[in-house]
């Protein structure tokens, strides 16, 4: 039997299939529609007789590749690729819930995620109960009949808490909720999606797995192990009569996917595919360097406080080393007493990027509560944990020491 | 052996050991791995593939959900 590719070589590897002329990379299929030599074939395409492309907006080989490998990344399943990762949220939240029914989210989400669920979604009747993800009881008890999914981030942006996943797992499933986890910010390098206890797992791939801030893009991974023939989700029915453990992926792309069109740009999926390869070493250096800036930070006499989940003494430390094997990835936040001082910090960066961003190969800062939860009342800022002098950072892969350099003649601003 | 396959009358070489499992890979059927297998009007479990024997007159449809249509 063949033995399967490991990690790091399924990154380079992974669903990658013969291309034209010997091509080693994938091919950009920079085509709108697939022409088919009979109505007969082109009817079974449609009827989902056959495999096949037929539109862009529901599938294109250069996407395929990309959710082939994303897919075999997080322990199996299918994927879809999406335009953004806000695009795979909606899609995957739009495939389960129906008008009336209830999503219970973490209440430190990443602000776009957290607008959506508590204000778009509400237009359509549906209802976000938000709580914190490290109080498994309150998670419990806030589960009721209309609940139709727990949403959690692997580690919440920007708060940088660490919630327990596997034991939130457990506490969906025995309610017989499917757990969505956003996997963004540790990528499947940290750990995958079979190893947290997700059902469906959640990338904005402009981040990470793109890895040098050149394109948006999202995906959803059902890893096909979550049992939706139930009497919460009866409108699966005729979905999972079909097509069993896949059904989420067959009722996503037969109708949210397809009728949303959120999809992928095939040149965006070509630069994925390229960018992905190196996710493995990208992350090492990235879960190096922020340990290291993280550890400076902490003894500067102008930083008042850091957040790191890789520091002892951060408060998600325990489950952190538990969870993601002594790595602890690339976002850390600290404060310098207020907003005024944290700006200057800012503006006083030379290397350093400010913009909203995370996951590039550069470092790159941002006062999230002027900016990506500007609109937010103090309570949800709070709630978010962002308080007025955060700074986060995404740190990059660049020479520690010129990271350090750069915070360092910044600091002396202030 | 005549069977139907999405509608369509196949011939295959008499093989009494043919089952759903090593038809799929016989015929080079695309993603094995999500393909959903009706066998005469009945959804096959996919751990049921590998010891549901073919047989002559079976009609067998391959259903995909990554195709265009519903």
């Amino acid at each position: 039997m063949e033995t399967p590719l490991r990690f790091d070589s399924l990154l380079v590897h992974g669903g990658l299939e013969p291309g034209p002329a010997g091509a080693t990379s994938v091919p950009i299929v920079q085509s709108s529609a697939f022409a088919y030599e009979t109505a007969d074939a082109l009817e079974d395409v449609f009827r989902g007789r056959a495999a096949g492309q037929v539109y862009t907006r529901l599938g294109n080989p250069t996407t395929e590749a990309l959710e082939r490998r994303l897919a075999l990344l997080e322990g199996g399943g299918t994927a879809i690729a999406t335009a953004s990762g806000m695009a795979a949220i909606t899609t995957t939240v739009m495939t389960i819930v129906r008008a009336g029914d209830e999503i219970l989210a973490s209440s430190s989400l990443f602000g776009g995620t957290f607008s959506l669920f508590r204000d778009t979604l509400a237009n359509f009747g549906i209802t976000a109960r938000f709580v914190d993800p490290l109080d498994l009881e309150s998670v419990r008890a806030a589960i009721n009949d209309r609940t139709r999914l727990l949403f959690v981030e692997t580690v919440g942006n920007p708060k940088l808490d660490v919630p327990d996943l596997p034991r939130l797992a457990e506490i969906a499933h025995q309610a017989g909720l499917p757990l969505i986890v956003d996997a963004t910010v540790t990528t499947p390098y940290l750990a995958d999606g079979a190893k947290l206890g997700a059902d469906i797992v959640i990338h904005s791939t402009s981040k990470y797995i793109n890895g040098s801030g050149t394109s948006i893009g999202g995906v959803i991974i059902d890893r096909g192990v979550f049992n939706w023939n139930t009497a919460r989700f009866p409108h699966f029915e005729p979905f999972h009569k079909k097509y069993r453990q896949f059904a989420f992926t067959a009722r996503a792309r037969k109708l949210v996917h397809k009728d949303v069109g959120a999809c992928a740009a095939p040149f965006n999926s070509f630069l994925l595919t390229e960018g992905i390869q190196t996710l493995a070493l990208r992350m090492e250096r990235h879960c190096s360097n922020a340990l290291v800036l993280a550890r400076f930070l902490t003894k500067h006499p102008k930083v008042a406080w850091v957040n790191y989940p890789g520091l002892e003494d951060a408060p998600g430390h325990g489950v952190a080393t538990r969870l993601y094997g002594g790595r602890y990835g690339g976002l850390l936040t600290f404060g310098t007493g207020s907003k005024e001082t944290a700006f200057r910090v800012i503006n006083a960066l030379r290397m350093a990027k400010n913009l909203a961003n995370i996951g590039d190969a550069k470092t790159l800062v941002i006062h999230p509560a002027s900016t990506i939860c500007a609109d937010y009342s103090l309570e949800d800022k709070a709630l978010m944990g962002v308080c007025e002098d955060l700074v986060r950072v995404s740190v990059g892969i660049e020479a520690p020491q010129d990271i350090i350099d750069d915070f360092n003649q910044a600091l002396d601003a202030i | 052996m005549n069977i139907t396959i999405n509608g369509k009358e196949t011939t295959l070489a008499e093989n009494p050991a043919r089952t759903v499992e090593s038809l799929l890979e016989e015929l080079d059927v695309a993603q094995r791995q999500y393909v959903t297998v009706e066998l005469s009007g009945e959804i096959l479990e996919r751990d049921a593939f590998g010891n549901t024997p073919v047989q002559d007159g079976d009609a067998l449809e391959f259903l995909y959900f990554m195709g265009g249509g519903r």
